[in-house]
């Protein structure tokens, strides 16, 4: 038990002396994160609602994939991305391996399918009412659809938070396509296992307990979210 | 609603913009093992390189033989490794420009306190493994990931006649030197780790050096510029910047600098080919 909690004690310390590497790691992993699922969110929400309302052909077989996407193991895409982006791969020339662009692409990958998933299935076989009033008022489709999506948009920011847990602590990607780079792509998770592998396990842990905060952030964002939905 | 969405493209631009400052700054993308990096060695002396040359180094970590497997793949610019067959064979194939001495250290073996195969007693690496290998109970942890540490552990093995895996207790873990060290303390297994780990970790593990020294056991490393015409280098001469600058005076003082517990733990080499 005094080893996890010299840990634990040893891991606090690192966090008040502002552990530079420890903290940029923080910063790397908001970033990263935050900016793939909005990127993801503004492209994955329009479609997925659009498959919902409109129905085209072929509508259930997407939803069935991007429903799968939402389970594709990280070290999946982690690989997918390096073979896209190693020089020898098709984008090998833009030069993004061992990038934070890299790992952007690829959480962009995984919040994706999570944000589509759950705007179709906020907008799917629901009242088609609101839609057919918005049409009849003449409202565009991009209009129509913008506000069909407000109307689910509680359900959104939960698919957003979740995905964003997801990216805050997946490793598969970071470390395959980000090479964990000092100062450039370490992320928390990725700088975590680096630690241990060092024989730093208060640096480790130091690097969870932040992990661990931002997840507390993210489920008290979400609950909060369903109780104002509720009322 | 257009305006949020405008506040978020906003935002998005700047997390983007963010991503890419200073990253395309990098001249000089040097790849090294694991044992190198995990030494702490590069942290300490590249930025003396930065400040003298103005230019950039980033390092990517890997084992020899992944680190030589980027390097054909035109992934790096420069290697700093320690598997001198494989380094030549790589020059040989046209992959790099050529290679040079740059540091030696050694390897030694460490084991449980209790030493149960007795490896204290032997005059000879070779022996020490034969004793690992018979002995019940007496574990051998292995890096089995192609890395420098890995390809001598294999020599070894070979040199003195054994097939390592015919002994139940040897174990192969994928998770660098210093994961290894730790393993084999939990284990309390016998390893094999270059000089400059064991100093590293030596106060953090309950393991102690058991065998040292021989002319089996010194591992040079090489430095290996990739060949600017076979591969497209970042910066060619931030490139060659660095490996010059590893095999010159400044750089031999800045590893000699590297001590732990009063030790270099790398000694340089080097200054001609």
């Amino acid at each position: 038990m005094e080893f996890l909690l010299d840990g634990i004690r040893e891991a606090w310390h690192l966090l008040l002396s502002g552990d530079g590497e420890v903290w940029h790691a923080a910063w790397i992993t908001l970033l990263c994160s935050l900016t793939a699922t909005s990127l993801a969110a503004l492209l994955a929400v329009p479609y997925g609602a659009w498959l919902a309302v409109y129905r085209p052909r072929g509508h259930r077989l997407q939803a069935f994939l991007l429903r799968v996407g939402m389970f594709v193991p990280t070290i999946f895409i982690g690989v997918l991305v390096y073979g896209f982006v190693a020089r020898r791969g098709p984008l090998g020339d833009l030069d993004l391996l061992f990038t934070r662009q890299a790992i952007i692409a690829g959480e962009f990958l995984l919040a994706f399918p999570i944000l589509g998933t759950f705007a179709h299935g906020a907008l799917t076989g629901s009242d088609r009412r609101p839609f057919e009033t918005a049409r009849t008022l003449g409202a565009s489709h991009t209009r129509t659809l913008g506000l069909l999506i407000l109307e689910v948009r509680t359900v959104l920011v939960g698919a957003w938070l979740m995905a964003c847990a997801r990216c805050f602590s997946e490793l598969g990607i970071s470390v395959t396509v980000g090479g964990n780079v000092r100062w450039e792509t370490r992320t928390l998770s990725s700088t975590a296992t680096l630690r241990i592998r060092q024989g730093d396990f208060a640096g480790g842990l130091a690097l969870g307990m932040i992990l661990l905060v931002l997840a507390v952030v993210v489920a008290l964002a979400a609950h909060r979210l369903a109780r104002e939905a509720r009322r | 609603m257009p305006r949020r969405l405008l506040h978020l493209a906003a935002l998005l631009g700047l997390g983007l913009a963010a991503c890419g400052d200073g990253q395309h700054a990098v001249d000089v993308r040097l790849v090294s093992t694991t044992s190198t990096v995990d030494s702490g060695l590069l942290d300490q002396i590249l930025p003396a390189f930065e400040e003298d040359s103005g230019f950039r180094v980033q390092v990517i970590a890997r084992g020899t033989g992944a680190a030589l497997a980027l390097g054909r793949a035109g992934e790096a610019d420069v290697l700093l490794v320690h598997a001198r067959d494989l380094e030549d064979t790589f020059v040989a194939e046209g992959h790099g420009a050529f290679r040079r001495d740059v540091m030696t250290n050694d390897f030694v073996l460490v084991g449980p306190r209790e030493d149960p195969a007795g490896v204290r007693e032997v005059r000879s690496v070779a022996e020490a493994l034969t004793r690992i290998h018979s002995a019940e109970g007496s574990g051998f942890a292995s890096r089995g990931d192609g890395s420098g540490t890995h390809l001598r552990e294999q020599r070894l093995w070979k040199d003195a006649g054994l097939d390592a895996t015919a002994d139940p207790d040897y174990l192969e873990l994928g998770v660098g030197m210093g994961g290894l060290i730790q393993a084999a303390s939990e284990k309390q297994a016998y390893t094999l780790v270059d000089r400059g780990t064991w100093l590293r970790f030596r106060d953090r593990v309950d393991l102690e050096l058991v065998f040292e020294g021989g002319p089996a056991l010194l591992n040079p490393y090489g430095v290996i510029l990739v060949s600017p015409e076979r591969h497209a280098l970042r910066n060619e001469k931030a490139a060659r910047a660095l490996v010059d600058w590893l095999v010159s005076p400044a750089g031999h003082r800045a590893i000699q600098g590297y001590r732990k517990h009063g030790m270099p733990l790398f000694r340089p080499t080097g200054g001609e080919r």
